[in-house]
């Protein structure tokens, strides 16, 4: 075997190594960088993303009128990206189309899919609810998302989100403990566990006195998600 | 050129396998899996490398090492390992990511794993034993 092909493998490899390396840290760097362009830019469009939920009834887990005939019931990790996605992307379409006219209603299932760390955050979300403000307290959430498992859901950064949203912080807190959140919480997850629900985000509708159907859906933006639900309305 | 069937082999494996995983991205839906941690997996960030999906990567990967098979020369030889080289670095550094930061593995990516292993291998001793110069 001529020397001269050993030093090419060894260059070849060499290569690789420094081109995954280059690629990993750009990319990873890139991320970064927009993920304080996503924080900067939900700042600044912050009077939009609260005019989404600004005079749609809530109940509890529930967004929109009680009487609405059809309901979506999603299931959310607060620590996952794709639910950021289709509630900070797709979620104000649905709210405009569909729920503002009565047609449909939100309903809300926590579950943890990502990690413990999910646990706090579905423990503020539901406290909010408490209040009659889960909607908004999952999407000032999503807003701060950090990456998955790395503790981002502090009592700080729920402290922040309650506060954004009109909720007393300390209140919020408080209520995270209660038997009365644990217990929505577990009934949340069980109801996940039920219907065999292990991925997030997923979506199912019911219609007035029909079972709940899983919507499948082509993408989370409006223009894959809502082709789905004009079907599953029809 | 001896090599060149095993070499494909291991490609359509490997072209299988990224197809899959990038069908189940695009699709929003769950992998199947027998290790329940490939959606964790698939729904991680390091699923994603600047928003594309690195199962999509690794198919155009696949196919550039599938169609570099066919070449003759050791230029090719070379281009060869170095393709295969990239994916299984790659593949190490999301191999960590499972065991550490996501704390899930995924039995498709386990697949991946043997299979560009076995092409980067298989290319490495095509580039030793290439004729010409």
């Amino acid at each position: 075997m001529p020397r001269s092909r050993l030093i090419v493998l060894g260059g070849a490899i060499a290569a690789a190594v420094v081109a995954v390396v280059v690629i990993v840290i750009v990319a990873g760097s890139g991320s970064g960088s927009s993920s304080t362009t996503t924080t900067t830019t939900t700042t600044d469009s912050r009077p939009e993303a609260v005019s989404t939920f600004a005079g749609v009834p809530q109940s509890g887990d529930t967004l929109g009128k009680a009487s609405a005939p059809v309901t979506l019931t999603v299931f959310e990790d607060p620590q996952c990206p794709f639910c950021r996605q289709w509630n900070i992307d797709t979620l104000p379409t649905v709210v405009r189309d569909y729920v503002r006219s009565g047609r449909l209603k939100v309903a809300y299932r926590g579950v943890v899919v990502i990690g413990n760390n999910s646990l706090a955050g579905l423990a503020a979300i539901y406290a909010a609810g408490e209040q009659n403000k889960l909607w908004q307290m999952a999407e000032a959430l999503y807003e701060r998302q950090g990456d998955e498992n790395s503790g981002w859901i502090t009592t700080a950064v729920v402290r922040d989100a309650a506060r954004e949203i009109g909720l007393d912080p300390a209140r919020i807190v408080t209520a995270m403990k209660s038997n009365t959140v644990l217990a929505k919480i577990r009934a949340s997850i069980n109801e996940a566990q039920r219907l065999g629900i292990n991925g997030t985000p997923t979506f199912a509708i019911q219609k007035q006195l029909g079972t709940l159907q899983q919507l499948q859906v082509s993408g989370l933006e409006p223009g894959d998600f809502t082709p789905a639900l004009d079907r599953a309305l029809q | 050129m001896r090599l060149r069937v095993p070499i494909a082999a291991a490609c359509v494996v490997g072209i299988g396998i990224a197809s899959y995983l990038t069908y189940v991205h695009y699709a929003h839906t769950a992998p199947i899996c027998t290790t329940g941690g490939c959606e964790k997996v698939q729904k991680s960030k390091y699923a994603e490398l600047d928003g594309v999906p690195v199962a999509l990567l690794g198919l155009i990967a696949y196919v550039t090492l599938l169609g570099i098979a066919f070449v003759r020369g050791v230029n090719a030889a070379t281009a060869g390992v170095f393709v295969a080289a990239v994916g299984v670095v790659f593949s190490g550094y999301l191999l960590w990511a499972q065991l550490g930061p996501i704390d899930a593995i995924c039995q498709w990516c386990l697949g991946n794993d043997v299979t560009i292993a076995v092409v980067a291998a298989l290319y490495v001793v095509r580039l030793l034993t290439e004729e010409g110069g």
